[in-house]
């Protein structure tokens, strides 16, 4: 039977339960005594953990976004435990959740906390992912190495890469080198090359996805995206399991491109938002389900995996990047604008040989210093602009930019960008929280009013009044 | 000399500045910043620094930010730094990252340029990536003015630069006195100077302040504090510290005696020499990673300058060491360093600070026990 104001066909998904089956046995791996359980991640590109034989690095996003969500009096605690030891307040939530059950000593579930041996970086260019760790190991005197999220503006330039990646490289070859010799276990680089090509797989899959995002009706909504998308990136997963769970999501999501199954029965109103939301009250998405409002996620979900662009023409499609084949050899354009005017895609070419741990390496690390940050734009001023095509691309009608208290970059340059995407058209509507993983300044009342407000005041109503 | 009255007068004196010598003045935030190569051009680099004044701009632009940073773009729109030709930015926190990007993007005028400095500089790829961003923004300062910068610019850029260090590295030496002639505040409000004036007009202040210092009778004893934290603007604290009969005899701030507590050797490669340098200083806490430095530097300069307890100031939404006072707290605990904690913004709360500060110095006078008596006090 139809609901009120419904306009498309809807369907539960298939791949649900195999996402919280994967999910699910993540989390117990880290109750594995054989593994020697680190902190961090590994590169998004290839998960190199897989290449030892028992090693397995655990993020805070993941662990303390999902304690927040399903037990606030206990993240709350932990987030006490960890302020009471001088670890700020304005610190991203998920760190302080997740190291506040290290100082007490015992998990969500009451299990005592495994505690990490080792702490691996995530660069990023936050300070938060910069210091990430930091706490684990003044904790107790682990291994900790670091990494660097290279940053220049303006064009690529050859030269400023070079020295950039070789950095990088040495970075991520001193982490693999150190964690054989000191824990004793074998980096074994044939399984390496093999998790490389698997991983040449998954991606084009993953980028099929989120181009099929743009169609309307959305065949899945953001919370679908958040439970999903972090298969493989901040969750990891055995790899031939992940090619084969990302085949299954992609042939459903096309399955229901073509015969417009929505996420959400309603949509009449595609919204976007700009990284994490409140973990702890993701009940607004469904709230915004009553007017017909349906969330197509963020630069955050969306772009990780897919970089799109609007062509000349008008028409939608990969971004025009420049593949290299070799380590800072890039092919050069028949009108030889290599250097002005190129985008430098952030990982190697698929035909790329690997044959050595550099290679391998230097495959890990990408094939422009940048790496992600530079999808977002080439253009000088990378993120103000970058979110007002995103807007364009995903069709959106509106933007939802929660302001954190904590953290850095997933509230940097926001206000700056609600200003250019309210000049696009954009109705953008802002709320106050402490971030994703701390509900500390979250009204929830008066964001649900809120955004009652904000959706009359672009003429909607809600479908069941 | 009146230093407070320097830092104070910045801006018209880097007008001044400007017109006397028809130079360029550029601006920049963080410490990294290699000014030896800016100064090699010609120019006059400024440390932007925050100050306290009514804001009603930033709010538009920046949400979540620490104080200072609101105040740069507050600064910024109310023409404060209107002179600067130029701003570079050096890859150093995220909030002066923003406000950095709000001044390239709102002012197409001005001259603009990102440096990247690793926030690992210990890796062994360390110098040779910042070297090569030295090669970058060479090229760019020599498009700016239109000036080369040779070896023998950059030579005398490095020399002038040592001498600015060593002579306030001497001047610090004279801090670790017990009957310590110079209060803290002078000795920040100097360095605040330092850094918004040219060098060598700068060397030639501190040498004859170094002269009147070592004729300077002892002050009284008393007891003596070290500041670590985020860094500062002005030197309002200190005073708070003077006027409750305490110095402060030693910080480790990033615009403190980190500004020059390390220097230039020279090298055929000059570019290699001044990465090292920046590389090789006192880590700020966002570049304090793998295995920890900061903590002790910071134990070895509480032992050298015998700090009877140690104040950690944190602006309110400073990431970096809200996440290092873990460390830090656990460091002085584990050695028995007395310490109070307290955060603030670009202004200091004066009441509420001088209660808590009172009770942290009468909590410790009864444990000081000075070797007065036993032997000569430690005079340098
Ligand atoms: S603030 Fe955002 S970018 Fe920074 S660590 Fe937290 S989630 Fe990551
Ligand atoms: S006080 Fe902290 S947050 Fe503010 S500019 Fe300095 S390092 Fe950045």
């Amino acid at each position: 039977m139809l609901q009120k104001g419904q306009l498309w066909e809807t369907k539960p998904l298939e791949y649900y339960a195999k996402a919280k089956e994967l999910r699910a046995k993540w989390e117990k791996n880290a109750e594995n005594k054989e593994i020697v359980l680190g902190q961090g991640n590994t590169s998004f590109v290839v998960d190199w953990q897989q290449a030892f034989p028992a090693i397995m690095v655990m993020e805070d996003n993941p662990r303390g976004s999902t304690i927040a969500a399903k037990n606030l009096p206990e993240a709350r605690r932990f987030r006490l435990a960890s302020e009471s030891r001088g670890w700020g307040r304005e610190i991203c939530g998920y760190h302080g959740v997740l190291w506040g059950q290290q100082f007490i000593g015992y998990q969500v579930d009451g299990s005592p906390f495994p505690e990490r041996k080792f702490v691996v970086p995530i660069p990023a260019t936050c300070e938060c992912h910069t210091k990430r760790g930091e706490q684990c190991k003044d904790f107790s005197p682990v291994p900790r190495w670091s990494g660097d999220q290279c940053v220049y503006l303006g064009p690529y330039d050859q030269e400023r890469d070079k020295a950039m990646l070789d950095h990088r490289a040495w970075c991520s070859w001193k982490i693999i080198n150190d964690i054989e010799r000191i824990f004793g276990q074998q980096f074994n680089d044939e399984k390496m090359k093999e998790l490389i090509k698997i991983s040449r797989a998954v991606k084009p899959i993953r980028e099929e996805i989120f181009k099929l995002m743009t169609h309307i009706p959305a065949p899945l909504s953001v919370k679908e995206l958040y439970s999903t998308y972090v298969l493989g990136g901040l969750v990891k997963i055995e790899m031939n399991e992940l090619l084969d769970f990302w085949r299954s999501v992609r042939d459903e999501v096309k399955w229901r491109t073509e015969n417009n199954i929505a996420a959400v029965g309603t949509e009449r109103y595609r919204w976007m938002e700009a990284h994490p939301p409140a973990y702890y009250f993701l009940k607004y998405y469904r709230y915004m389900e009553k007017y017909g409002a349906v969330c197509i996620g963020s630069q955050y979900t969306n772009y990780t995996f897919a970089q799109l662009e609007r062509k000349p023409d008008g028409s939608i499609g990969d971004r025009d990047y420049t593949f290299v084949d070799e380590y800072m050899t890039p092919i050069p354009q028949p009108d030889g604008s290599i250097h002005e005017k190129v985008l430098y895609h952030p990982t190697f070419s698929p035909e790329m040989r690997i044959d050595t741990r550099e290679d391998e390496i230097r495959y890990l690390d990408g094939a422009s210093a940048r790496g992600s940050v530079q999808h977002f734009k080439q253009d000088e001023i990378y993120r103000p602009y970058a979110l007002n095509e995103f807007a364009d691309i995903y069709k959106v009608n509106g933007a939802i930019m929660p302001l954190h208290r904590s953290g850095v970059n997933c509230t940097l340059t926001r206000k700056e960008q609600a200003m250019r995407l309210r000049k696009a058209g954009v109705s953008v509507m802002h709320y106050e929280l402490n971030q994703g993983g701390d509900n500390t300044d979250l009204d929830e009342k008066r964001m649900l009013e809120q955004l009652d407000q904000w959706m009359e005041s672009q003429g909607l109503r809600k479908l069941e009044d | 000399m009146n230093f407070k009255q320097l830092a104070e007068n910045r801006h018209e004196y880097a007008k001044a500045w400007k017109a006397r010598t028809g130079g360029q003045v550029l601006g920049y935030y963080d410490p990294y910043f290699p000014e030896e190569l800016a100064y090699a051009a010609g120019m006059l680099p400024v440390r932007i620094l925050a100050r306290h004044e009514p804001d009603d701009v930033s709010t538009k632009w920046i949400y979540a930010s620490c104080y200072p940073v609101r105040d740069y773009v507050n600064q910024f729109f109310n023409g404060r730094y209107g002179y600067l030709d130029g701003i570079v930015d050096t890859g150093g926190c995220e909030w002066v990252y923003n406000a950095f990007e709000v001044a390239m993007n709102t002012t197409p005028s001005l001259k603009t340029h990102y440096i990247f400095i690793p926030r690992y500089p210990n890796a062994p790829t360390s110098p040779g990536l910042v070297v090569s961003e030295l090669k970058t923004m060479k090229k760019v300062f020599e498009e700016w003015t239109g000036r080369e910068i040779t070896d023998e610019s950059l030579d005398h850029a490095i020399e002038v630069y040592n001498k600015n260090r060593l002579l306030l590295m001497r001047i610090s030496e004279l801090r670790r006195a017990y009957e310590t002639p110079l209060f803290g505040s002078e000795a920040m409000q100097m360095l605040l100077a330092d850094q918004v004036m040219d060098k060598a007009e700068m060397n030639a202040i501190l040498e004859s302040f170094l002269a009147e210092l070592q004729e300077r009778p002892p002050r009284e004893d008393r007891v003596r504090l070290m500041i670590i934290g985020s860094e500062t603007w002005d030197a309002e604290l200190e005073e708070l510290v003077e006027s409750l009969g305490a110095n402060v005899v030693i910080d480790e701030l990033d615009n403190g005696t980190s500004y020059f507590w390390n220097t230039i050797y020279e090298q055929k490669d000059r570019l290699l020499a001044i990465a090292l340098r920046y590389l090789g200083r006192p880590h700020s806490a966002l570049r304090d990673n793998n295995w920890r430095r900061r903590s002790q530097h910071v134990f070895e300069l509480a032992e050298d300058y015998m700090a009877d307890g140690v104040l950690i100031v944190k602006q309110i939404y400073c990431v970096i060491h809200g996440t290092d006072n873990y460390a830090m707290w656990k460091l002085l605990r584990e050695r028995n360093i007395p310490y109070h904690f307290f955060e603030r913004d670009t202004s200091l709360p004066e009441d509420e600070t001088r209660q808590r500060l009172e009770s942290f110095i009468n909590m410790l006078k009864p444990g000081l026990v000075r070797l007065r008596g036993w032997h000569e006090p430690l005079v340098i």
